[in-house]
């Protein structure tokens, strides 16, 4: 059996008078399910949720919600399916937290507004499911960024809505409220069978909590389904023309590339070793190259990501030789090696060789303290190789010497 | 970590307590509405003891002398300003909390320039003809054609323009060129008008007519009890226009009928005691902190009744500071009301909007 969506749109198009933001828009949203907006600024995104929630006018097509048309819904009716999260601040004077959640009861009181026992009940609920009940008596002007959003989600819920939508929900929040809005939010869908239309920025988050995602993008949808099916590297770079960020399918998250401008660097690493070093490196406008990596390590999804050079062995076995001998050409012609302390165990053995390589070179090596096999390794060839404990303290050392050769 | 054991019970039982908290609030100024009115009946040039104040108004004696001074003088005199400072405070609070704005008081949109704009053309030009000796009920007249002239304007803008900030420096548009209009008149005046005209400006609740009160009881009466009735979609209108419209309020009838009330309210005193200034600026904020609240449900009630309280003191004190010497009621309330504003606000540490 289909199940019937709580809201749909045909051929909808929205915008503010005569000026058209997104057009031919045909969404459906299902009851318990997250469905995300994504898109750049200005796509049309807050348009399309004040289009839906009938602050703006519809300027062409029809929104259905439950079965009947929303504009012929009458607003007290429509209050009762439908609730909203603005991105503008209220924190109206002398309001508790509590009298400010039981304003969404607003639809479901009588002319005089007083609560009863059932609307206790339902505010209590409300302020238990967004976290916030130690909050109740506080006033609403005194709480911070995260505290208020949680706050204002519990009034969207206290109307007891079908369907909540809301703007930029985790704006202006710290990492530890926007996972936690996030997480109430998901909460939502699950545990009410609340549907949660949200239009968000963070597509790293958006990828990992919604069901669908919708993709806003020069006045048109440009993709809507599963997160899973549509957030692919391309459709990612285009949404937003990213030119100088890469999205990862696998690692679900956006890797930041900059113009390299400073010396040219080899990483030998691979199992994970040097991911970390890679986004310090890219950071800080070195030029990367990096090898020999198996096809399915870690390293090499952060070095694509990355936009660096990366020397990948196709078949998953050990490293064989002639991988290494194709590296080792690369890493002739970079200013500095750095050996990201990997595990020598494995398939790739044969970095070791490349390592030998760089010492015959007589190329500057900067190694990540790792595991003592490593230190045995260098104790028969040669000193002059500086180990540090940590990424950031390598690529410090690394500049100092840097700066040495340019005195020099 | 607060446990979870704050039941629905508990709730009940605070609001119930609270409940009480502000039922003696009420009653407090209630009582001390009594006692000012009180004063005011029996104190002046003669001094009438209580207990003559109450047979004279028990036995209805208009005919001896101390039966004239209160029922044709003292008692219209005191009841008009309490009805007078209760209605501005409503209609201020009500224009504060549409425009969510508040340093807005009652005669924001223009009603107390137009009313003055009209009446400075009665007082300070030749247009009146025969009645060139100033003629009290002319100039109520005059006000009221000119606040009630405002409201409409404002009342057609509002139709057509969408945001209360537009609507906001609309209003303030009109007040200047109304001013302008009126202080061109007042170059080319007499300057024995002048001085009459500058006294209205400043309000004053002398010379009330039982007629003109029964109009402020009936007519603002009504408008209170639909004021009233709106608190619930006021309160909405506290977290701003679009929550309340997706909550469920008619924003245009709802907008329709906040202006209408205020503008109604404000124009029926400024018609008939001139613009009385700061009663309805200063005293939602009074009552707001008194109360601790800013529901309207309370607010609305305690700005009637802070407000006649305000406004009958400030009249008794500009009565008798210099008596027979009459001080004008405005330079009275903002005197003393915008110091106990500003101590009440740095006391509470509150954060208006």
């Amino acid at each position: 059996m289909k199940k019937i969506p709580v809201l749909s749109t045909r051929n909808l198009c929205v915008g503010y008078g005569k000026k058209q933001v997104v057009k031919g828009i045909d969404l459906q949203f299902f009851p318990g399910e997250f469905v995300s907006l994504l898109g750049p600024n200005g796509a049309g995104k807050t348009t399309l949720l004040r289009t839906l929630s009938r602050h703006l006018p519809i300027l062409d097509g029809s929104i259905t919600l439950n079965g009947s048309n929303l504009s012929k819904i009458k607003s007290s009716d429509l209050a009762k399916i439908m609730s909203v999260v603005l991105t503008q601040k209220v924190a109206p004077p002398l309001f508790s937290v509590y009298e400010f959640v039981a304003m969404g009861r607003y639809p479901h009181t009588s002319w005089t507004g007083n609560l009863n026992r059932e609307d206790d009940r339902v505010v209590l609920g409300a302020l238990n499911l967004v976290r916030a009940q130690d909050l109740m008596f506080r006033d609403i002007s005194t709480l911070s960024d995260g505290e208020r959003q949680k706050v204002l989600i519990a009034r969207a819920l206290a109307q007891e809505p079908d369907i909540i939508l809301l703007d930029e929900p985790t704006m202006h929040l710290d990492l530890k409220h926007r996972m936690e809005v996030m997480s109430i939010l998901h909460d939502l869908c699950r545990e009410k069978g609340i549907c949660v239309v949200a239009s968000l920025h963070d597509i790293e988050i958006a990828a990992k909590v919604s069901d669908r995602v919708a993709l806003i993008k020069d006045d048109a949808i440009i993709a809507f389904g599963p997160p899973e099916d549509i957030l692919r590297d391309d459709t990612v770079s285009k949404l937003y023309d990213f030119s100088n960020a890469r999205f990862n399918r696998l690692l679900g998250n956006i890797e930041i590339r900059t113009a390299a401008d400073k010396a040219k660097v080899f990483v030998i690493g691979g199992m994970g070793s040097a991911s970390v070093l890679y986004r310090l490196l890219s950071k800080k406008g070195y030029e990367i190259a990096t090898g020999v990596l198996l096809k399915n390590d870690i390293d090499y999804f952060v070095a694509k990501a990355l936009g660096i050079q990366c020397l990948v062995q196709d078949d998953l076995d050990v490293i064989s030789m002639e991988s290494v001998q194709e590296a080792a050409k690369i890493l002739k012609q970079c200013d500095f090696v750095i050996d990201a302390g990997f595990e020598t165990a494995g398939l790739n053995r044969a970095n070791l060789e490349l390592l030998t390589g760089a010492i015959v070179l007589k190329k500057k090596i900067f190694c990540m303290n790792g595991c003592g096999q490593r230190k045995m390794f260098y104790d028969q060839n040669i000193s002059g190789i500086r180990f540090s404990k940590t990424e950031s303290q390598l690529v410090a050392s690394m500049a100092a010497s840097m700066e040495e050769r340019e005195i020099a | 970590m607060t446990t979870t054991l704050i039941q629905t019970d508990d709730l009940a039982d605070i609001r119930e307590q609270t409940g009480k908290r502000r039922g003696i609030v009420y009653a407090l100024f209630g009582i001390i509405l009594f006692m000012i009115m009180a004063a005011d009946v029996m104190i002046g040039s003669v001094n009438i003891s209580l207990k003559g104040v109450f047979s004279i108004l028990a036995n209805h004696d208009t005919a001896s002398v101390n039966g004239f001074i209160v029922w044709k003088i003292r008692l219209p005199r005191a009841i008009a300003a309490a009805l007078g400072g209760g209605y501005l405070a409503v209609a201020g609070l009500l224009l504060q909390v549409f425009f969510r704005n508040p340093i807005v008081g009652p005669f924001i949109l223009g009603i107390s320039s137009g009313a003055t704009l009209m009446v400075s053309f009665v007082m300070l030009t030749s247009l009146t003809l025969g009645f060139t000796v100033l003629n009290p009920f002319m100039a109520t007249l005059a006000a009221f054609v000119g606040a009630y002239g405002t409201m409409l304007i404002v009342m057609a803008i509002a139709s057509r323009v969408k945001s209360a900030v537009t609507l906001l420096i609309v209003g303030l548009m009109m007040g200047y060129l109304c001013h302008a209009v009126t202080s061109v008149l007042v170059a080319f005046a007499e300057q024995e008008k002048i001085k009459g005209f500058v006294l209205w400006q400043l309000g004053s609740f002398s010379g009330f007519r039982w007629s003109e009160i029964q109009i402020m009881i009936i007519g603002g009466g009504l408008i209170c009890m639909l004021i009233y009735a709106l608190a619930k979609p006021l309160n909405a209108f506290l977290l701003g226009e679009e929550y309340a419209s997706s909550m469920g309020v008619n924003i245009k009838l709802f907008r329709f009928l906040i202006l209408f009330s205020s503008c109604a309210l404000a124009g029926m005193i400024t018609s008939v005691a001139g613009p009385v200034a700061f009663v309805g600026l200063a005293v939602p904020h009074m009552v707001r902190l008194a109360f601790g609240t800013s529901d309207n449900k309370i607010l609305v009630p305690g700005c009637l009744i802070v407000g006649a309280v305000v406004t009958g003191l400030c009249d008794f004190i500009a009565r008798m500071v210099f008596s027979p010497v009459e001080l004008p009621i405005s330079a009275i309330t903002a005197f003393f009301g915008a110091p106990i504003v500003i101590s009440l606000l740095l006391r509470r540490k509150v954060i208006l909007s």
